[in-house]
């Protein structure tokens, strides 16, 4: 009876328990919060279990939906808006990296916060149930509220429990990201009051009967929502401030899985109801996302703060997931999805141990730090391991992911596919080159002289509870790298789906009525 | 003799003006050993004719009848505006006794003329007659430039009530005159009959006559450029009195221009596209110029005096849409800004921020000190800026599809703009409440005070957080049970 019903609503207990056990937490007082902890992470668990124990044993209907629940919502004034969720292939991982990540987030960042670390913790399970509800939601109004849902949980995360330059970094995070998703907002009503709903289908259908140069504006419009949640150069400059200022569970959680939502949300939505101004806007977007992977990494290189450091090394890796989007082929697509898991693995146990690093050190600088190698052999093991991973060493996960989609842009057909792939792959040299400068100057050779070091404050090693949580980590980023078609075989079948609708014919305008425009996704230039 | 249906009309309008006339009497004694008691079966009177005569209509609402009396007819929207007053005047008083104690000024006449204020709105949203409209537009302010200064102690308080009087009496004044020439030019004060007679014959002269009826309005939601009054009214006013004032008073003369602009000021296509592009531009402006000038705002009332200028421009783009279901739109908005800006403003009072001491720096750390209070301010800020999934935001959506389907995307884009602005100082609130310490100044301060006691006006915030995220969810409830009745029945020009 009981197993019956959370497997027709696991969805909804996904999305919704999170959000009712961080409420429930919200109410203990401060000097609970062990307790709260305790029973934060054994929620975190249970969700993550129920996750795990259930969705494996889904199997996809014919239309590669795993399980879903449909219902009427509400529908005032005019314009219906339903309760639809779904678990398919192409959220599949995102929502099993997301309930993943929580748990060992707590667990991680267990002494990290000393104040107040109860009503942090309860926001960060209400994060995850936001997230949780962005991922799964199949209409778009619904996803615009879980969307905007995620944004307080953070701002508060960032805002109260950040470093010192916190409410710069929280405000900048918010009005950012709000101000990309309400012209999205704009643009989602638009074409919703055309298409009489916000179900992505039927808006595929109300976009077709646009005029072109309407379709590329709405697109835009999406675009930009998702480019600034990447977050894609330019508009990336809010990322490196929340990074640096959240406390250790905001970076991993933001680093992990929010920044995902705008890769995801490129893919799910904006490509498949605009496809023919998705290939005639592939080339900047190609065109972004390589200056983000390379200027990513170059800004990163001359970091001296190595949070920062990873910050604008996320920069650099989500640049490669919008080229991979932009590529518009199989193997490109596929290989964006499966790096936002191997960016939310790699740089989320970044953030993890440059937290370690901090709570002992009380200090980020390269410059403070030197010869921790010898002080912290366990912490340098798994550092490296995941540095490399994050490089896209062969055999972890980093290189799959980095590897399918310079191949998806380099066999694009799109005739810049060739130079674009080869200047990424420059970016994924100076991958190497940042950060291993970073982990020479921090781990290798003689130990920091100055009494008031980093390293002179590292009296301890990572201790039982610090290894337990880096320890499924390296498994899966190797997991990953060896067997990557665990990880890519739900995704196939939607992502060939989605793009031959998108290349189909009929997808694009027809050519009479729309002659000056038709053309232009062969010759480029003219879109600037 | 009265029937049964004119005295259902007269009821809900002579409870609270019997308590107006009953209350100064209270304020006569002078005892101080019975003063307590006065003083508190005064506001329970109050109270008392407010919960009345809101029991009144809604079960009037429950049976689904529309009395008439006179020129006074008591329809759905009438009862609806009447609810949505009754409610806010309810909250407002119960803000009073807290504030009053702590300015030290507790007067019988205040809640005397906060009852006539009440029935004069109860009257003005309850007619389509021009004369009756002006009637209840006069009884309805001329308390409120006296309320506006009722802490007489304070000089700005004065000057804020004069300048709130002399900025009132211009539009009235206006008002008035545009009454005038409608009636001169179309020989009816009837809305519907001006409407009709404007269509067939539109007159250079009864236009610039329904010109001037709508500056009047523009002046009492405080529109671009007739705000200037604003700020310093509010500023003047005890914090309930400028919440009353941005929220009964902007209300009721939006449910009003419900009644007038569709029926009479846009009967023809013609007039409606003038009136429109003026609305438009009115609109836009009010937008602008609330929202950036809220910005540079030191003073936590100020700021929130600049943000229901920007309120009313998101409420004329109502207007400008001009369909039924922005209609629709508007009358919910202005229930999920009554419940954010009473919330706002009674964060003030239950946190003991009287006087001057109204400024950002006041705020900070005080979430932490008072956690229930902060968490509903702050959700009361988050529907303020239109964040999902309060009642503010669903208020947005419903206008904005509207002004997306009927083609003004410029507008829209606008209007989510001045949004995004908003939100940085909304924010302002919330950081000080929960991200800010306290100087040390400040703290030294507050231990010298004796502790703030605000039960009532602590529990009114409450309230109202509660109510921004049940309106969000109770979307359907209030659209489909309520406002959507009102527009219905009440408008007689919809298709």
């Amino acid at each position: 009876m009981l197993t019956n019903w959370i497997n027709t609503h696991l969805l909804s207990i996904l999305v919704f328990a999170p959000v009712l056990w961080g409420a429930f937490l919200l109410c203990f007082p401060e000097r609970q919060a062990p307790l709260v902890k305790l029973l934060a992470l054994l929620g975190a668990l249970g969700i993550f279990a129920v996750a795990v124990f259930q969705m494996f044993h889904l199997t996809p209907d014919p239309t590669g939906v795993f399980l879903a629940e449909h219902h009427p919502w509400f529908s005032v004034v005019g314009l219906p808006v339903d309760y639809h969720v779904a678990l398919d292939g192409l959220n599949f991982w995102l929502v099993l990296l997301t309930v993943f990540i929580v748990p060992l987030t707590l667990l991680g960042t267990w002494n990290s916060l000393k104040q107040r670390a109860g009503a942090a913790i309860a926001l960060f399970l209400m994060l995850e149930g936001a997230i949780l509800g962005a991922l799964l939601s199949q209409d778009l109004l619904l996803f615009y509220l879980f969307w905007e849902a995620m944004l307080p949980p953070m701002y508060f995360l960032i805002g109260i429990w950040g470093g010192a330059d916190r409410k710069y970094a929280a405000n900048k995070f918010l009005l950012f990201t709000l101000a990309g998703s309400l012209l999205w907002l704009v643009a989602l009503l638009y074409i919703a009051s055309k298409a009489g709903s916000f179900a992505p289908v039927l808006m595929t259908q109300a976009a077709l009967a646009l005029p072109f140069k309407t379709q590329c504006t709405l697109f835009l419009a999406f675009a930009l929502a998702f480019a600034i949640k990447v977050p894609l150069f330019p508009l990336h400059t809010w990322l490196p401030d929340a990074h640096t200022e959240a406390p250790t569970a905001g970076s991993v959680i933001l680093a992990g899985v929010l920044l995902k939502l705008g890769g995801y949300g490129l893919l799910r939505f904006a490509v498949p109801i605009f496809p023919a101004a998705a290939l005639h806007y592939a080339q900047p977007l190609a065109i972004l996302s390589v200056i983000a992977i390379v200027y990513g990494a170059l800004v990163a290189m001359v970091q001296s703060d190595i949070k920062k450091l990873v910050a604008y090394s996320s920069v650099s890796h989500m640049g490669f997931v919008v080229l991979g989007v932009a590529s518009m082929t199989v193997v490109g697509t596929q290989g964006a999805i499966f790096q936002m898991l191997n960016h939310g693995i790699s740089t989320g146990a970044l953030f993890l141990l440059v937290g370690m690093l901090y709570d002992r050190a009380h200090t980020r600088q390269i410059a403070d730090f030197g010869g921790v190698a010898k002080r912290m052999p366990i912490f340098t093991f798994f550092f490296l391991v995941v540095t490399l991973s994050s490089i896209g060493l062969p055999l972890t996960n980093g290189f799959v992911g980095e590897f399918l989609i310079l191949n998806g842009t380099y066999t694009s057909g799109f005739g810049w596919g060739r130079a674009i792939a080869i200047v990424a792959t420059l970016g994924v040299l100076l991958g190497a080159v940042y950060l291993l400068w970073m982990v020479k100057r921090v781990f290798w050779g003689p130990e920091n002289p100055r009494e008031d070091s980093g390293t002179a404050h590292l009296h301890s090693d990572l201790n039982a509870r610090e290894i337990a949580v880096m320890i499924p980590i390296v498994v899966l980023i190797f997991w990953m790298g060896l067997h990557h078609r665990t990880f890519t075989a739900h995704s196939e079948a939607p992502v060939i789906k989605l793009l031959s609708e998108a290349k189909a014919p009929a997808a694009r305008p027809a050519p009479l009525a729309h002659a000056p425009e038709a053309a232009p996704h062969r010759q480029p230039e003219e879109a600037h | 003799m009265l029937t049964t249906s004119e005295l259902a009309v007269i009821l809900p309008l002579a409870i609270p003006a019997a308590a107006a006339c009953l209350l100064p009497i209270a304020s006569l004694d002078r005892d101080q050993e019975t003063v307590k008691w006065i003083r508190g079966s005064m506001f329970a009177i109050a109270l008392f004719a407010l919960a009345g005569s809101f029991l009144y209509v809604t079960r009037l609402w429950g049976t689904r009848m529309q009395p008439s009396f006179g020129q006074v007819h008591l329809d759905f929207l009438a009862q609806l505006a009447a609810i949505f007053i009754l409610v806010t005047a309810a909250l407002a008083v119960l803000q009073l006794w807290d504030h009053l104690h702590q300015e030290g000024w507790v007067k019988g006449e205040t809640l005397s003329l906060l009852m006539f204020s009440v029935t004069g709105m109860l009257v003005f949203t309850a007619t389509t007659n021009l004369i009756v409209i002006f009637l209840g537009l006069e009884l309805l302010s001329v308390p409120l430039y006296a309320l506006t200064a009722t802490v007489r102690q304070r000089a700005d308080a004065l000057e804020g009530g004069m300048k709130y009087f002399i900025t009132g009496a211009v539009a009235s004044a206006c008002f008035l005159m545009g009454s005038v020439l409608l009636y001169g030019m179309t020989g009816s004060f009837e809305i519907i009959e001006i409407g009709r007679k404007l269509s067939t014959h539109p007159d250079t002269l009864a236009l610039a006559g329904a010109a001037l009826v709508l500056v009047g309005f523009l002046f009492k939601v405080s529109g671009v450029p007739f705000h200037q009054w604003t700020p310093d009214a509010y500023e003047a006013s005890p914090h309930p009195i400028a919440g009353f004032m941005s929220v009964a008073t902007k209300g009721a003369a939006f449910i009003v221009l419900l009644r007038m602009f569709p029926a009479g000021l846009s009967a023809s296509p013609d007039m409606a596209l003038k009136f429109k592009a003026a609305l438009a531009i009115a609109a836009a402006l009010t937008m602008i110029v609330g929202n950036l000038t809220a910005l540079a705002q030191s003073s936590v009332k100020r700021m929130l005096a600049y943000s229901s200028i920007s309120h009313a421009g998101y409420l004329l783009l109502g207007l400008v849409a001009g369909t039924q279901d922005a209609y629709v739109g508007m009358l919910y908005y202005l229930f999920a800004y009554m419940a954010m800006n009473m919330g706002a403003f009674g964060l003030l009072t239950a946190l003991g921020l009287v006087g001057d001491r109204c400024g950002f720096e006041h705020l900070r750390g005080l979430g932490w000190k008072r956690p229930g209070l902060g968490i509903a301010a702050t959700l009361c800020m988050f529907s303020l800026a239109g964040i999902p999934p309060t009642g503010g935001f669903y208020g947005k959506y419903m206008i904005f599809k509207e002004l997306i389907q009927t083609g003004h995307v410029g507008l829209a884009v606008l209007g989510v703009l001045a949004s995004l602005v908003s939100v940085y100082f909304y924010l302002r609130v919330v950081v000080a409440l929960f991200l800010e310490k306290p100087t040390e100044a400040a703290e030294r301060e507050a231990a010298e005070r004796p502790e703030v006691v605000a039960p009532y006006a602590g529990a009114t915030v409450l309230v109202c957080g509660f109510l921004v995220v049940a309106i969000g969810f109770a979307q359907t409830l209030m659209v489909d049970g309520f406002a959507l009745r009102a527009i219905k029945d009440s408008l007689h020009f919809m298709p």
